[in-house]
């Protein structure tokens, strides 16, 4: 993955995190962290 | 079944209310860009909303509570891929979008590539999303038609004709307002639903105890581990085919590049998309879980033993009429033993008995098996009376829950939920057929240099005749055996070509217009080959035509040898 913001002076920076590569990374942990959650939750009612 | 004057007002108050709010607010649309870009000004909340109310239609909210019912959650794995494939469009994509200023996906490919393939891939979209468009109308029309006892014929003039008013008033802008207002009212009617059932749930019955039963009837095994290619929904699926669906569907079907495209700049897009990718996910897991609900809600009420109550009068008025009363009779009778066996579970549960906690779920499983044999001998019965008429009832078993056993006043709201959600996903095809039409073969090919008050023109005229092609596919379509998988099935068949023309460019820089061209059109022969000959799941069509695409158009241009096209590699 390029950093956006580097790459394209025009590109403007995300409102939080600082640059769009942090950002995608906390997505797909959010992203890992949201599947595991509702996995264990809904296996616990199994 | 009447509806009450309550329902009627909330409901026909809320559609037009949003119908008028968006004529209103894109009164000033009066330029061919403004129409089918906006004014390029939506902020990243509206276009994630638009976004999400395009992929949601009527269907997700009738077929998808009734998959849960009768499959549980495991549907939910089909949207494991999306914020994957958002992140990979915003990293990708989205700059090359903006870079070029295009008004639709396709364009990029005619500079990239040549005219021939612009042209192809922009058919293929209109092709796919023209049928599409037409079972987003048909799905929720039919449905209501049967249920409520309105003419199908009327119902889908209802629907087309009021998306077709506002989309050619206002165009692009008119579709994302309104469907910002759809959203925000369709997921406080979700919201409302689930607690609504909750609430209906029987006194001594907790909302832990309902999630005990539907784990111990199978119905919460969100993720499947297993590898099987004939399997639709497993974790495998979900991640390496899904991505290639969402890839291809967020990132070049034109009904959704259009919406991020009209944001006011690369940031609010990129903003847009993101939040699609994380809301999403858990929004189709709150609609499953309102069907895992409504399952829960009808193990303490008696549900009917079949859902579609236009084939229970046909058999009524069969001569197998006595036979289909005594398959009810004796459903009536395992529900009753089913439920005494589940509170007996609970009471077991309560009590620690593991003993009699394992011989209570088999008790239970043994009934809930015996209730789907009567459903599936109700089936037959209805089949043997009319071959015609479409068994499956999935579809109906969220829209019979609500109609009898939401309060007045939520019902209205609901089927407005309904509406609002066929309205908004046909809107967003509906511009998204117009705009291809006008750019990519009118503009491109046929006129080129004419007013823009022509193209305006022309781009309202598109929209009325798609939408006229929508509504006559509407009109002679028939039942799919669920809604929501036949939307999907007509979009794994093009889409995976589609993706790979899209791939090639991007990232298999060395090759030329010529080969990708004879690839794609080889790769979706393959397509139909497969999907006709073979049991392999159809997510998987996705990975494997943006793969073939990719594959032979490199053999291809190793084959006929490289030219030097230095404008071509320039806007790659």
């Amino acid at each position: 993955m390029t950093d956006s913001n580097k790459n394209n002076p025009q590109e403007s920076p995300p409102p939080f995190l600082g640059t769009w590569d942090r950002l995608y990374k906390v997505i797909l942990v959010i992203h890992f962290v949201l599947l595991v959650s509702f996995y264990l939750f809904f296996n616990y009612f199994s | 079944m009447e509806l009450s004057t309550l329902d009627w007002l909330i409901m026909l108050g809320t559609i037009f209310g949003i119908v008028g709010y968006g004529i209103w607010k894109t009164r000033s649309v009066n330029n061919v860009k403004s129409f089918l870009l906006g004014d390029k000004d939506l902020k990243w909340w509206t276009i994630g909303l638009s976004i999400m109310a395009t992929q949601a239609s009527a269907i997700t909210f009738l077929s998808t509570p009734g998959k849960a019912f009768q499959d549980g959650m495991g549907f939910a794995q089909f949207y494991f891929g999306m914020p994957i494939a958002m992140v990979i469009i915003c990293v990708f994509f989205l700059p090359i979008y903006y870079r070029l200023n295009v008004y639709t996906a396709y364009e990029y490919l005619e500079k990239r590539f040549d005219l021939k393939t612009r042209m192809f891939t922009a058919l293929l979209f209109l092709i796919s999303r023209g049928l599409a468009a037409g079972i987003t109308i048909f799905a929720p029309a039919i449905i209501m038609s049967s249920i409520l006892g309105w003419p199908l014929e009327q119902t889908n003039l209802f629907i087309g004709v009021l998306v077709i008013i506002y989309t050619v008033a206002g165009g692009t802008k008119a579709v994302s307002v309104t469907q910002k207002q759809q959203m925000i009212i369709i997921l406080t009617g979700m919201f409302i639903a689930a607690g609504v059932i909750i609430y209906k749930l029987p006194t001594d019955i907790q909302f832990t105890d309902a999630l005990h039963i539907s784990g111990k009837l199978d119905k919460l095994e969100i993720i499947n581990f297993k590898f099987d290619l004939t399997e639709k929904y497993t974790i495998w699926t979900g991640l390496f085919a899904g991505v290639f669906l969402f890839l291809s569907y967020f990132g070049t079907d034109q009904s959704q590049v259009q919406r991020y495209l009209s944001g006011k700049s690369l940031k609010e897009s990129r903003l847009g998309l993101i939040f699609n990718g994380i809301i999403k996910g858990p929004m189709q897991i709150l609609v499953l879980f309102v069907g895992i609900l409504v399952f829960i809600f009808f193990q303490f009420n008696a549900a009917p033993l079949h859902f579609n109550p236009g084939n229970v009068e046909a058999v009524y008025a069969s001569e197998n009429a006595d036979e289909f009363k005594q398959l009810e009779k004796d459903h009536l009778v395992v529900f009753s033993q089913k439920q005494t066996a589940i509170r007996e579970m609970l009471d077991n549960m309560d009590q620690n008995e593991e003993a009699a906690l394992e011989q209570s779920i088999a008790t239970v499983h043994e009934l809930d098996a015996q209730e789907k044999i009567l459903r599936d001998d109700a089936r037959e019965l209805i089949s043997a009376t009319d071959s015609n008429l479409d068994t499956e009832d999935g579809d109906y078993i969220f829209i019979n829950f609500i109609l009898n056993y939401m309060p007045i006043g939520l019902i209205g709201l609901l089927l407005a939920v309904i509406f609002s959600a066929a309205m908004s996903s046909t809107a967003s095809e509906l511009n998204a057929l117009a705009t291809t039409t006008m750019v990519d073969f009118y503009k491109r090919s046929f006129n080129p240099n004419k007013s823009d008050r022509h193209y305006l023109n022309m781009s309202r005229i598109f929209t009325v005749a798609w939408g006229c092609i929508a509504l006559l596919f509407a009109m002679v379509a028939s039942l799919f055996d669920n809604l929501i998988e036949a939307v999907n099935i007509i979009g794994s068949l093009f889409y995976g070509t589609i993706l790979g023309i899209f791939l090639t460019a991007f990232f298999l820089k060395w090759v030329r217009g010529n080969a990708v061209f004879v690839a794609a059109i080889i790769t979706e022969t393959l397509i139909v080959c497969i999907y006709s000959f073979t049991d392999i799941a159809f997510l998987w069509l996705n990975l494997i035509g943006g793969v073939l695409v990719l594959i032979i158009a490199s053999i291809i241009q190793l084959i006929i040898g490289g030219d030097s096209d230095q404008t071509k590699e320039a806007v790659v």
